[in-house]
């Protein structure tokens, strides 16, 4: 990854190689209503589209707003040209963490391991007190466990990032 | 009817007792739940999702396998894991190349993924399906002089195209009828259709803003509202609704905003009259005064 100072044309290509982009006229619904737009950096579902579409590689690159979206898609229901907003911004962040791994989520790394980001199935004593049989979970079953990780070894964040996984 | 239940990690790791009165409450309506065996994170949006495609429909793939190999519908309580899964289901079943792609990481794990099984909220299924008449006609316990209001979980509003079941998504009407199903009136209020704030990365970024924006939420309830409870229909908001609350008295000082907050399946089993103990045990926010209302109604009935 090489950031430059100079426009990008194709970038749009790189992150979001859709038609959709291509109709944002640049009205803003999708920032009214935003949560995230409320926030310090605001998240500008709009600005980001323009980025996107201008080619600011450097920019979009070192740009943290995309992670604060809360995935409630009010934006892509909104949108008027369709643009799938929600969509963009999570091609955005695949984007940016297939170029700079400090942005791989750790989350990936639990679901890797265990199956799930919380350490389901710890809390043996609350279930049996609410009268609950423990959960068929994967992190109990080491063949399908394996399995599992067999297969996310071959997905392209994993490969080029093996070394966060433990082998 | 029948379903794969998908409990996703939030559930059963940190509110067990939604778990319990989902089970319970649906095993009285007549609906049979089969576990989703060796699932996996849905995948939440803030991981394989935000990675890249392969993990992140594979992954999908995985989960809608476990039902389609049982010939069922998901089940789905968390709004992201529902929206997630109907999100991956969306790109296996409409792009013939994914589709390809997802079963071709999936074959050696010995699954194939085709979009047989569709994937419904339960506040779906509770709604469409079994309908508040039903509900109405089954609950043995009347919240009849309790108002309430209802978050809309947005992952099951947004986008319409992919998730939506109401009628309209401008104007949605599931949570609130199915909430006067139990007797409660239910207010509405001018910010019943903003988000929590609480999934995603809005509140480890900028913790801050992410509780002003909440707040708004909550003057609203408070101000416009005679509410004694918030029902919702997603774990994240539940876990989210609670702390801000907390979060927020510790700020102005005074116990201020101290509204209990509710899985509607937890409010549908107590008027059921299932075991308190059991379906609404655990909470950041004191039920204590909901808690006594049905166990008086409990003892009139
Ligand atoms: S999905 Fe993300 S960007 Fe869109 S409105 Fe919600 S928080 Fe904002
Ligand atoms: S709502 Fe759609 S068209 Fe309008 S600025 Fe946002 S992405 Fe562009
Ligand atoms: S969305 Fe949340 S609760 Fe659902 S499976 Fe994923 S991490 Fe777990
Ligand atoms: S209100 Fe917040 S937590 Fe609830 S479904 Fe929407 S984004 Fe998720």
């Amino acid at each position: 990854m090489n950031p430059q100072t100079e426009a990008n044309k194709d970038l749009w290509k790189a992150i979001y190689n859709t038609g959709d982009l291509q109709h944002c006229f640049n009205c803003s619904t999708c920032i009214s209503g935003c949560p995230a737009s409320f926030g310090d950096p605001p998240l500008l579902v709009r600005n980001l589209a323009r980025k996107v579409m201008y080619g600011l590689e450097e920019a979009l690159f070192e740009d943290d707003t995309p992670w604060a979206c809360v995935s409630c898609s009010r934006c892509e229901e909104m949108c008027p040209m369709d643009v799938k907003p929600f969509e963009m911004i999570l091609h955005i962040r695949q984007w940016q963490a297939s170029n700079d791994e400090t942005r791989v989520p750790p989350s990936i790394v639990e679901i890797y391991k265990r199956g799930y980001t919380q350490a389901v199935g710890t809390n043996v004593e609350t279930r049996q007190a609410l009268g609950l049989d423990p959960l068929p979970i994967i992190t109990n079953n080491p063949e399908q466990l394996a399995m599992f990780r067999e297969m996310l070894m071959k997905t392209p964040v994993i490969a080029a990032n093996d070394y966060m996984f433990g082998g | 009817m029948e379903f794969c239940l998908f409990l996703g990690c939030n559930t059963p790791a940190v509110r067990p007792d939604v778990e319990k009165a989902i089970r319970v409450s649906m095993d009285e309506l007549g609906v049979d739940l089969v576990d989703a065996d060796n699932y996996v994170c849905c995948p939440a949006f803030g991981s394989f999702p935000s990675t890249d495609e392969d993990s992140w429909l594979a992954t999908s793939g995985w989960n809608l396998s476990i039902a389609e190999g049982k010939k069922r519908d998901i089940l789905v309580q968390c709004g992201s894991c529902y929206s997630s899964l109907r999100m991956g289901r969306e790109h296996i079943m409409h792009s013939d190349e994914k589709r390809q792609r997802v079963n071709e990481l999936l074959e050696p794990t010995g699954r194939t993924v085709c979009g047989s099984s569709r994937v419904r909220h339960v506040s779906e299924v509770l709604y469409k399906e079994i309908t508040p008449a039903r509900i109405a006609e089954k609950v043995k316990i009347s919240l009849e002089g309790l108002h309430g209001v209802v978050q809309y979980p947005c992952h099951t509003l947004y986008p319409s195209e992919v998730v939506g079941f109401e009628d309209s998504p401008r104007e949605p009407k599931g949570m609130r009828q199915l909430v006067e199903a139990l007797g409660a009136t239910v207010d509405g209020y001018s910010r019943e259709l903003q988000c929590c704030g609480g999934a995603g990365g809005f509140m480890k970024s900028t913790p801050e803003q992410a509780i002003e924006f909440a707040k708004t939420k909550f003057d609203s309830i408070l101000e416009e509202t005679k509410a004694d409870f918030i029902a919702v229909s997603c774990i994240t908001c539940l876990m989210h609704m609670e702390n801000v609350q907390n979060t927020l008295n510790k700020r102005v000082g005074e116990e201020r905003y101290k509204i209990p907050v509710f899985d509607y399946n937890q409010l549908l089993a107590l008027c059921l009259g299932k075991e308190q103990k059991q379906v609404s045990a655990i909470c950041n926010v004191s039920r204590d005064k909901v808690h006594q209302f049905i166990a008086n109604a409990k003892v009139a009935a």
